[in-house]
């Protein structure tokens, strides 16, 4: 019993062991701030990429494949399968209204692709940001009778579009817009485009991490889309350019996407690409065969129900791509994989950085090891004539022992709490404190360019927390064994001589 | 051996003690064959220079340090025949240290100093029984040595004359059989140690063992029977 007392005596009286609980504490943050960084990334990417690529992706090249209607009809019948949505990836260039971006070109059905991957979550400007945006722009009670008027009709505008669902009519926009193009009335309405949140870069992030749609310049603006479609054999045709509304942007988070992919009506793509259906034209003597090349896709992205595995979801879709293939020799597709799969290369290493990162940081532990025995080293000479005393009246040594454990063992606890609790508190706030840093030092520690990211990602996983948590309880613990051994094995008589 | 007067019994007896000590590559022989008798209830004075190896006498009759040779009985039994945990009991229960520095713990209050003595043979179950009692029987100790209104005060808030009542407090909190007081007013003035000597004197009236080493033939004079160690060994009557 007289040792808990001690051990919360000592601890609460000396300096000494501040600093030892302090190291505990810095080493536990430190620990837990970077696996939750690397664990939130992790978790992000594979988020991410599902959220973009679906389950299953069966990709053909650049050039696509036919019959995709007929495969995906034969998926959806599938027992596991959700549903399942063609796409057509290309690459082009867009001029848009601060400049020419080349971009990344997916040709989408958005309704038919939202029911795979989340793609209305992704759109950016719904009604409810437009007015969080113009709510921070109302013009204070000063302001002119003809400015408040101004913006009353504006917001009243504002908040009439529903930008999200034009995006989902990603083909068929209504006729009034764009308002801004002028003299567009009776001429035919232009199809629209959604490009990624940073594709122009007119989109700059607030203090608090959101975009303001007064500033946006993007929305409703034209915008024209070069593509040059290639043969099977690698030959270049005819470029071919239209002109497109922008409706809406969105942010899927991964900021690679964000920054170049656009999406556009699939079958105004496959025009463009010369991938629609269309009459075959005999190459030697320029006229029709009479036959009908049909319409191609480059890959179609396939959901599982819920709960379904996805390796075994990617070897059923396997087994019926096969069966499709020989029945339509055709239908050149060249591969059937996992999200997992297509990004494993990328996944594998972030996996393996963690790893790294644990293991650099586990060794700087045993730096706090070693801290912790100096630190007890310290304190058992301190207390030298306290061992004396204790001995003298009655203490065994394996109590002396006992007080000094227990004192690691109170230091650990102390330390891995704060430290915990210091860890928690920046995890939650990285993304502010970041902000903070870059505002008051114009230091950028997140550059989105490099981390695919727009914010840090951070996760803590109650897991690994709670095995950092006890590692730290037990390396303090050990930390102490060699000086509560030294201090159990003193002398009590020299001790008790100790100035 | 010392006879000793009267027909008590002894309860603490040395024979033929030897300690030597390496310092400097050298072997000091500090205690060269003492022997010694301690009745119940007396109180024994041994005098001696300073490095004479009175605290050494002192250290191996509490159990504190090992002879190189010789034994030390108490109550009948062989005191190094102990195990570990019993020699480590009969310093809680048996004997109280009085040291001439005190010797207490800075971080406690000298109520806390003396209830720790009790505190250590107390297991974590048995304590919350005991502590009441234990508390109590430290306080009524600290009052009856005149600190009752000093039992929250830590050391260094007390004089040199009151933490040695502490001290003297917390080696009666166990109701010891012996009390062995090395150089008790050697850090004191003569009031304050003419102080202790009359606590000193007061216990051995109700019956207290004590031993008691000293330099100073004024302060041996209070006991009842005074050795001289000299040479390492114990001479039979101071000068």
């Amino acid at each position: 019993m007289y040792k808990l007392l001690i051990i919360l005596r000592y601890l609460r009286r000396k300096l000494t062991p501040m600093f030892a609980v302090l190291a505990v504490t810095l080493c536990t943050a430190m620990v837990i701030i970077v696996i939750s960084i690397m664990g939130g990334f992790l978790e992000n990417m594979r988020h991410a990429a599902q959220t973009l690529e679906g389950d299953v992706i069966i990709q053909g090249d650049m050039t696509g494949f036919p019959h995709y209607e007929a495969l995906i009809a034969q998926l959806e019948k599938m027992p596991d399968v959700q549903a399942a949505a063609a796409t057509i990836s290309s690459y082009g260039l867009l001029n848009l209204d601060d400049g020419l971006h080349t971009v990344e070109i997916m040709g989408i059905d958005p309704e038919a692709l939202d029911k795979v991957v989340g793609i209305r979550q992704t759109l950016f400007w719904t009604p409810q940001r437009i007015t969080e945006s113009m709510d921070r722009h109302a013009p204070g009670p000063e302001a002119s009778d003809l400015a408040k008027r101004n913006y009353q009709l504006q917001r009243e505008f504002l908040e009439s579009l529903d930008l999200t669902e034009m995006a989902m009519k990603l083909e068929s926009p209504p006729e009034w817009f764009p308002p801004r193009e002028q003299g567009n009335v009776g001429v035919k309405p232009l199809p629209a485009i959604v490009p990624g949140i940073h594709v122009t870069g007119s989109n700059v992030r607030d203090e608090k991490g959101g975009y303001d749609f007064r500033n946006n310049r993007t929305i409703s603006s034209s915008a024209t889309l070069t593509v040059v479609p290639v043969t099977r054999s690698g030959g270049l045709l005819e470029p071919a350019a239209r002109k497109f509304v922008v409706v809406n942007e969105f942010k899927s988070g991964l900021y690679a996407i964000d920054a170049n992919r656009v999406y556009v009506p699939m079958s105004l793509l496959q025009e463009m690409l010369r991938m629609d259906a269309h009459a075959d034209v005999d190459p030697q003597t320029g006229e029709a065969t009479g036959k009908t090349n049909p319409g191609r896709a480059t890959a179609i992205v396939v959901k599982g129900v819920p709960g379904s595995n996805v390796n075994m979801l990617r070897e059923s879709v396997y087994q019926q791509v096969r069966s499709f293939v020989s029945v339509h020799p055709d239908t050149l597709i060249y591969r059937v994989e996992t999200w997992e799969q297509k990004h494993s290369t990328f996944l594998g290493a972030v996996l393996k950085e963690k790893f790294l990162v644990t293991i650099l940081f586990a060794f700087i532990s045993i730096v706090a090891v070693v801290m912790i025995a100096v630190i007890f080293y310290m304190i058992v000479l301190e207390k030298t004539r306290d061992i004396g005393i204790l001995r003298a009246i009655g203490a065994s040594w394996m109590g002396i022992m006992g007080i000094f454990l227990g004192y690691g063992l109170a230091v650990g606890i102390v330390g891995a709490g704060l430290g915990f609790a210091l860890a928690a508190t920046i995890v939650k706030n990285i993304n502010a404190i970041q902000d903070v840093l870059t505002r008051v030092f114009g230091l950028t520690i997140w550059n989105p360019e490099i981390y695919y990211f727009d914010q840090i990602p951070s996760q803590m996983d109650p897991t690994e927390v709670s095995v950092i948590l006890i590692v730290a309880v037990v390396a303090s613990v050990l930390g102490a064994i060699i000086p509560a051994i030294q201090a159990a094995l003193k002398d009590p008589v020299e001790a008790l001589r100790y100035e | 051996m010392n006879k000793v007067p009267g027909n008590t019994q002894s309860l603490l007896s040395a024979l033929d003690l030897h300690r030597t000590y390496r310092m400097g590559g050298q072997d000091l022989h500090v205690l060269r064959g003492v022997d010694l008798a301690v009745a119940r209830g007396e109180w024994l004075a041994v005098l001696g220079a300073s490095g004479s190896g009175k605290s050494t006498l002192l250290h191996l009759l509490g159990g504190l340090d090992r002879p190189n040779h010789g034994s030390i009985t108490y109550d009948g039994a062989d005191v190094f025949a102990y195990r570990d945990g019993q020699l480590d009991r009969y310093r809680n229960t048996q004997i109280g240290f009085v040291f001439q520095f005190y010797h207490l713990l800075p971080e406690f209050t000298a109520l806390e100093n003396v209830v720790m003595a009790s505190q250590i043979s107390s297991s974590v179950l048995g304590w919350p029984s005991r502590r009441k009692a234990a508390r109590t029987r430290a306080a009524e100790l600290l009052a009856t040595l005149g600190l009752g209104d000093r039992l929250q005060h830590r050391p260094h808030k007390l004089s040199g004359g009151e933490r040695q009542r502490v001290a003297i407090a917390r080696a009666l909190v166990n109701s010891p059989a012996i009390l062995l007081a090395d150089e008790p007013t050697g850090n004191l003035d003569a009031d304050t140690g003419k102080q202790i000597l009359d606590v000193f004197a007061k216990l051995h009236e109700q019956g207290q063992t004590i031993v008691m080493v000293t330099h100073d033939d004024r302060i041996a004079a209070a006991a009842d029977r005074r050795l001289r160690l000299e040479k390492g060994r114990l001479a039979d009557r101071a000068a």
